[in-house]
């Protein structure tokens, strides 16, 4: 039961979320809910080849369509200089194509209506003369010799993006040589959509008079987004506002800067209107940042009782045809290198090569901090491989190898240093909680009948809150984060920070934050985000890093107020500042509880009656650069049942025990929890986006790309153990991502449990229940 | 890729057949649900045609090329067009032979690329309507040289009374 907006110390209480009055009724103020007198549509022509050349493109019956007022192609920006456009990975993307296509539902047109019906009928009427070009969908087969070279633009002739890699190459072979125990596995994680329920759109508003150019757009990242659209198009930076509305999910999909943007923003400067664009669910699948697609083989060196020594990576990443994967510019493969997981290996050693092919560009970070998900997957599925190996209970086998509590500050062989955790704590409570032993002996009884239960563990360590200043950038810009508070004199505040929310909660999560830190309640503090033009910059909300940075830039900025309060208190209180304390509600005088001064006061004061020489007024702005990532982790326990029959699984019970430090509000980690998990247990079972050898994608919409609906939806049974971040201002570690990126390979691990005594050692994802089918008519299990 | 093959007989020589189908203002008629047909010259053809698979339905613009890939023998036709944002690509050839009892024997061979949203219908239905409009164009074909053939019939039996099929 949520506790009301006007409790005070409200840090860890479960309060109300202040935005469910108005997303409940239905009264968000989404971008499409957003409409400008004299408005105008877009709609984009899209290539339905994946690899083509373009002959020649003829507007001109488009151009006579009824409202038709402006068609642009890749060679009307090419005069503009905007033909192509930087990726947030270093490489460069078409806005329209030009010369040639690379991938199927390739953006080719614009087409500027007065009516969004006009757009649409007008698009038809482009015709585009192609011949098309030999398709390449398989990156292994891209870096064959006699491949097709697919980026001519680029001087490196071949379709390999990058090579990369981490950790200590001689000393993991070394270890590998005399291993007794070595084990083998190839994993794929598939090409999935982050498919937010909103999809991505704009309104460029250019008022011609002013030379201001208003950009309403669905971002989960609009100061950035601010920046890039400058430095891309010349418009100064000040006479661009960025205004990102309640944003309909973002999950790493509203990140990158789309074509479609960019072709909005030239209509609107061209035609002096605003323009709107709004795609279909189909433009979204199927040409906006995708996530995963990685081929995985891993090798572990073990002891015979299944100590781990070292670990051996290999990856084939598919990016698609452009590198537009959401990474801090120094890591091409994201943070990948936390692959070590929650273990305690002596040297490991990852490489990744990123592959051109003709499929849409992405490699978002999809709930997830640049490539977290698919290490976590490929660690959780592999040491179960090695506990099967090695004959011991797959949480036995993780006890066995986890980062010891007293071994914090850990620094692993890639490099990272994990700021804290209780491994052992966390599985404990799980397995408690979940009945493990008294399930193990079920699953004996019924493997004695004949029937397929399975039990599957993950114990993941997650890496987020991108980041450090000394390591992270984005094109350059820094990743911390920051906050601006202002106390009005009657002590309600007003609170903008420089991330951008999707539905997370910030404006409770944040308010509390910061009413905690003040001696406030929820109710008195108003948090904003999502405008350029009253925000502090910051580098948006996404791969779990707000309360990580954001969060840390709000307590602090709260504290430099309260800095300056407590003179103000010592002032009104008529004693000397180190005689004053604040016991988290008000101020007082040592020794003197009953002469107390509430932040009310203060703020009143601070604008009536400051100490002499003081300047007035009580705001403040706090620029947070984190001096670590936070590394949550949880342990995840599925029970599955599989019928014999059908293939289909059941998830019968599935537990997560989180641990992301400290819990601001309960519930709104719980729904976050719920959620992530919702999206783990589709990627698991339901999703992939597939293509066919001419490159066409086979999942276009929602009735292909399944999403899952209540009526699939396990029952989730979550707990928590707190173990705080030692160097996050309030210990906080952020958990958004933690359930997509923990529970995929619980769910595989319960799948191959039930199925191993058939011999079965691994199933790639999605688990639909024809692949489980036919493992069991093969096993002649069934008919 | 995709790949459609049928064959059929018919009673009539096979310079007669080989004359109908190096015919565009002959061979145009026989495509699917045609709404309208271009002759630009004695070997490409441009047809308007109405399309429907599943929830996608409108009208696809195609240019026919005809071939001649060996006289009286084998010719290769090339369709490519589209519309609502899909692209057909595909190549027909057919081959003539002589039947024993003096007619003509017809193979076809029909490879198709289907791109875009249509495509995307994948698995689910475009094979099966693809198939259909490829195998109903050559019924059609062989239910207007049948009526060729009962032309002939009836001019050799002085009886003027054409038939028209569609």
């Amino acid at each position: 039961m949520a506790v009301r907006q006007t409790e005070l110390r409200p840090l860890g209480k479960s309060v109300g979320r202040k935005e469910d009055p108005r997303f409940i009724r239905g009264k968000g103020r989404y971008l499409d809910d957003i409409s400008l007198p004299g408005m105008l549509y877009m709609c984009l022509v899209r290539s339905p080849y994946a690899h083509a050349r373009i002959k020649s493109i003829d507007t001109s019956a488009a151009l006579q369509a009824p409202g038709v007022k402006l068609v642009i192609t890749g060679e009307d920006l090419a005069a503009m200089n905007l033909a192509w456009m930087p990726t947030m990975a270093n490489d460069q993307q078409m806005v329209l194509a030009t010369g040639k296509v690379l991938f199927q539902y390739q953006e080719v047109a614009a087409v500027i209506a007065e009516t969004r019906e006009q757009a649409e009928d007008a698009a038809q009427l482009v015709y585009v003369e192609y011949e098309p070009l030999p398709v390449v969908v398989d990156p292994f087969k891209a870096l064959e010799s006699d491949a097709p070279i697919l980026r001519e633009d680029r001087e490196q002739k071949s379709n390999l993006i990058f090579h990369w890699e981490a950790g200590d190459k001689e000393a993991t072979e070394e270890l590998f040589r005399n291993a007794p125990v070595v084990v083998k596995q190839d994993v794929r994680f598939p090409r999935v959509h982050p498919s937010p329920l909103e999809p991505c759109g704009c309104i460029a508003d250019y008022n011609s008079a002013t030379g201001k150019l208003t950009w309403y757009v669905t971002s989960q990242a609009p100061h950035a987004h601010r920046t890039v659209l400058s430095l891309v198009s010349g418009l100064p930076e000040h006479q661009i506002r960025v205004i990102s509305p309640d944003v309909g999910g973002g999950f790493g999909n509203k990140v990158p800067v789309y074509p479609g943007y960019v072709c909005a923003i030239v209509a609107s400067l061209k035609l002096g209107k605003p323009v709107k664009w709004i795609e279909t669910r189909t433009e979204n699948t199927t040409s906006t940042g995708f996530a995963r697609d990685y081929h995985m083989t891993a090798e572990i060196a073990a002891e015979e009782d299944g100590r781990v020594l070292a670990l051996r990576v290999k990856t084939i990443a598919d990016h698609g045809a452009f590198d537009a994967a959401a990474d801090p510019s120094k890591f091409p493969a994201g943070l990948f290198s936390i692959v070590t997981g929650s273990y305690d290996f002596k040297e490991a050693f990852v490489e990744v090569d990123g592959v051109y092919t003709n499929k849409a560009p992405g490699g978002v970070a999809y709930r997830c901090s640049f490539r977290v998900t698919e290490a976590a997957y490929l660690i959780e599925r592999v040491m179960d491989v090695l506990a099967r190996r090695v004959g011991v209970d797959p949480a036995e086998l993780r006890r066995r190898n986890f980062i010891r509590k007293e071994q914090f500050p850990y620094k692993s062989p890639t490099g990272w240093t994990y700021d804290s955790g209780d491994y052992e704590k966390t599985l404990a409570l799980a397995l408690e909680k979940i009945g493990y032993e008294q399930l193990r002996k079920e699953q004996a009884e019924k493997r004695a009948r004949g029937e397929l239960m399975g039990i599957g563990i993950s114990t993941f360590t997650e890496v987020v809150g991108a980041g450090p200043s000394h390591t992270f950038d984005i094109m350059g810009i820094k990743m911390f984060d920051s906050a601006q508070i202002r106390v009005h004199p009657t002590g309600k505040v007003i609170a903008r920070l420089g991330v951008r929310h999707q539905g997370q909660g910030h404006e409770t999560t944040f308010a509390q934050i910061i009413a905690e830190e003040l001696g406030l309640s929820t109710d008195d503090v108003i948090v904003e985000e999502g405008d350029t033009d009253t925000a502090p910059y910051g580098l948006g909300t996404y791969a779990s890093r707000s309360t990580p940075t954001a969060g840390g830039a709000a307590a602090l900025c709260a504290r430099r107020i309260r800095e300056k309060a407590k003179k103000i208190a010592a002032h009104l209180l008529e004693v000397g500042e180190d005689d004053v304390v604040f016991d988290g509600v008000g101020f007082s005088a040592k020794g003197l509880a009953s002469r107390t001064v509430t932040m009310k006061d203060i703020a009143f004061a601070a604008y009536t009656n400051v100490p002499e020489g003081m300047e007035p007024g009580l705001e403040a702005t706090y620029y947070y650069d984190p001096p670590n990532l936070t590394f949550p982790h949880g342990a995840y326990i599925a029970v599955v049942d599989i019928d014999k029959g059908t293939g289909a699984v059941k998830v019968r019970r599935f537990l997560a025990v989180d641990d992301c430090g400290t819990v601001i509000n309960p519930m709104i980690v719980e729904g976050q929890v719920h959620g992530g998990l919702t999206e783990g247990f589709a990627i698991a079972f339901m999703q992939d986006i597939p293509f066919d050898e001419d490159g066409n994608c086979l999942a276009t919409n929602w009735m292909d790309y399944l999403v899952p609906t209540a009526l699939d939806t396990p029952k989730w049974e979550t707990d928590r153990t707190v173990t705080p971040s030692p160097h996050h201002p309030i210990g906080a570690k952020g958990v958004g991502e933690s359930p997509n990126v923990g529970s995929p390979a619980a769910f595989v691990n319960a799948v191959v449990d039930a199925l191993a005594p058939l011999g079965v050692e691994h199933i790639d994802m999605p688990i639909y229940p024809w692949k489980v089918w036919k493992i069991l008519r093969e096993h002649g299990v069934t008919e | 890729m995709r790949t459609y093959q049928g064959e059929f007989a018919i009673e009539l020589p096979r310079q007669t057949v080989w004359e109908f189908i190096m015919d565009p203002h002959r061979v145009g008629p026989c495509v699917p649900d045609l709404l309208k047909l271009d002759v630009e010259s004695e070997t490409r053809f441009r047809t308007l045609v109405r399309v429907g698979v599943g929830p996608v339905r409108g009208k696809f613009d195609m240019m026919v090329e005809v071939s001649v890939i060996e006289p009286q023998v084998s010719a290769e036709l090339s369709v490519r067009g589209g519309g609502m944002g899909s692209r057909v690509d595909m190549k027909a050839k057919v081959t003539l032979g002589d039947t024993e009892s003096g007619g003509t024997k017809l193979d076809w061979r029909c490879d198709a690329a289907i791109s875009g949203p249509i495509a995307s219908l994948g698995g689910r239905m475009i094979d099966n309507e693809a198939r259909k409009i490829t195998e109903k164009l050559f019924a059609n074909l062989r239910e207007a040289l049948s009526s060729v053939s009962e032309q002939v019939a009836a001019t050799s039996a002085e009886t003027v009374e054409p038939e028209t099929t569609d």
